[in-house]
């Protein structure tokens, strides 16, 4: 069984800077892992390598034993890579339920073209229940009909991990979900993940500035650090090691 | 209240009706017909150009060129003989996609603002192209004399489309096959995606679109459908020339999707109507034409971005919120 993310010694460089330089690490068991450093650790660079973005310029990058690095996007995520953008992206002009079934489409070009003619609705119908129940968990049930631009920012971000994880990913992905979220929905940010885990037993990867979020949220920490991995452990031996401390107070 | 499938369904088979009952009044009134039958001619490649740019948000300026490569396929092969209407216009309207599947394969990579320019410049290789390849396109001199189909027995009537009716049925027909087409893909999940790749192209493809080849099927499929229009119009006008697929025309057809409504079902349809037919009603006003529209459309960009089919369905929508607050009020 081979493990589910598999980082190897992955480099990228822009210009004369390393922003990434030889970062390795493997997440084989299920879990949430918390991935956190310094400013200009690499972390965005590396979480932009694992989704196809930016391409690595040496190393690799493994999704369940399939090698990524060079796929595009869209075949990275039919493969079970789900992503949120730490700027926030959902499809403004679309109802938030547009929005949810949208992600769980079938976005082959063949099968579309079919259904073009063929009017097949069947999956919508199906995905429409779980659609409505994840909604429901983070209290955007009863805006479902309501285009998802008339969102506040933190009820979007809501809405764009709903939709991430209606697909179903092996590995989900998420670019600080917990900026610019005020405290109330950040609380029930963190009971949505820690139930959809516990129903799916996925990987969930976390870029994280907020410390508190993060540590009580992962049951893993991995800490980057001048464009490597530095330390990995549990969140209680992470925020005591010497190493951390000093790469952030350095 | 009508289910949500069937009242789309309802007004589109009552706008195909009307449209099939329009010789009815307009029998003894040849020149009527021929602006309705030039303004279908004119809203198919419209059509096809909103499915670029009103749903998949890619500003195609050389769609007429396309229209031309349609058009000149099918003149070429009426005039000599060598094909009749149905598989000459089948013809004119694969080369179209395929020319457009051509283009689209390098300039599609290109980000947006390139990308326009690109086609702005394959509209004019074309239009040189039609000008100046005088042993197969009749040069500047246009191609005249191309025949019009024979006559269609149809049973209980005969449909003759080198009379006015007929060839005004001829179009509307093809028009009404077009309007299906492009409902058929705004309304399904390929639509779906051109609708996201349009909203956000970096969330799209991280939902699992291939936006790359969902640009180019639509770009493909909408030259084609231009090319449709273009082959429409030269056996209408029974002539093919260069200047109705020159820059100008691009320009004019983008007007028409923009003034009309890009984005929605109607708006090509409307944009036509008031391009083609209009200036036609109104030829007095010929030399103040363009300083009327370029007032129109500033007007237009000001208070209605989403064109006047836009304008008039937000109309609507807020007649009826307010109607509904008003029942709502009465039975509290």
């Amino acid at each position: 069984m081979s493990d589910i993310l598999e980082v190897d010694s992955v480099s990228k460089s822009f210009g004369g800077v390393r922003a990434v330089d030889g970062a390795s690490f493997r997440i084989g068991a299920p879990g949430i892992y918390g991935l956190i450093g310094p400013n200009g650790a690499g972390k965005t660079t590396l979480f932009d390598v694992i989704c196809g973005r930016q391409f690595a310029d040496s190393g690799s990058v493994r999704l369940a034993g399939v090698r990524i690095d060079r796929l595009r996007v869209h075949q990275r995520v039919r493969l079970g890579l789900a992503r949120t953008f730490q700027e926030c992206r959902v499809l403004e002009e679309e109802t938030c339920l547009d929005n949810v079934l949208f992600a769980a489409q079938d976005k082959n070009l063949g099968r579309e073209m079919i259904q073009t003619f063929g009017r097949s609705e069947a999956y919508r119908r199906t995905a429409m229940a779980e659609a409505e129940r994840l909604l429901d968990l983070v209290n955007l049930g009863n805006l479902q009909a309501e285009p998802a631009g008339n969102l506040s920012y933190g009820q979007r971000r809501l809405l764009e991990i709903v939709s991430s994880l209606i697909v179903k990913p092996r590995l989900l992905l998420l670019d600080e979900p917990a900026s610019g979220i005020n405290p109330t929905l950040l609380n029930m940010l963190r009971d949505f993940l820690l139930r959809m885990f516990a129903e799916r037993q996925i990987v969930v990867v976390i870029v994280e500035h907020n410390m508190e979020f993060i540590m009580s949220l992962a049951s893993h920490i991995l800490v980057m650090h001048q464009g490597r991995v530095l330390e990995e452990g549990p969140p209680a031996a992470v925020q005591t090691s010497q190493r951390v401390i000093d790469a952030y107070l350095g | 209240m009508l289910p949500a499938r069937t009242a789309p369904l309802l007004s589109g088979a009552l706008f195909a009706a009307a449209l099939y009952l329009v010789p009815v009044p307009f029998a003894g009134y040849p020149y009527v017909l021929f602006a309705l039958t030039l303004t279908l001619c004119y809203a198919i490649p419209a059509m096809a150009l909103n499915l670029l740019l009103g749903y998949t948000g890619l500003v195609s300026l050389g769609h007429m060129g396309f229209a031309g490569v349609g058009a000149y396929v099918t003149a070429v092969l009426m005039k000599h003989g060598i094909a009749s209407f149905a598989p000459s216009i089948a013809a004119g309207t694969l080369a179209a996609g395929f020319v457009g599947a051509l283009v689209g394969v390098p300039c599609l990579r290109l980000r947006s603002h390139f990308f326009i320019i690109v086609t702005l410049a394959v509209g004019m290789l074309l239009f040189l192209l039609f000008n100046n390849l005088d042993w197969l396109t009749g040069g500047a001199a246009g191609l005249p004399g191309i025949p019009r189909p024979r006559p269609l027995d149809l049973g209980f009537a005969v449909v003759d489309p080198r009379r006015p009716v007929g060839i005004y049925l001829l179009a509307a027909t093809v028009f009404v096959l077009v309007f299906v087409i492009q409902y058929a893909l705004v309304r399904s999940d390929f639509g779906r995606s051109l609708a996201a790749i349009r909203q956000d192209e970096t969330l799209a493809a991280s939902r699992g679109v291939d936006v790359f080849a969902h640009k180019l099927t639509i770009f493909a499929i909408s030259a084609a459908i231009a090319g449709l229009g273009g082959g429409l119009q030269v056996v209408f006008l029974r002539a093919a020339a260069p200047q109705s697929f020159g820059l100008l025309e691009d320009i004019n057809l983008v007007l028409i999707v923009i003034v009309g409504g890009a984005g929605s079902l109607f708006g090509p349809s409307l944009g036509a109507l008031l391009f083609v037919a209009l200036p036609e009603a109104l030829r007095v006003a010929d030399a103040f034409r363009m300083v009327l529209f370029g007032a129109a459309l500033v007007a237009l960009a000001l208070f209605a971005p989403r064109g006047l089919w836009g304008l008039a369905a937000a109309a609507a929508r807020k007649l009826r919120s307010d109607e509904s607050a008003v029942a709502r009020v009465g039975h509290s």
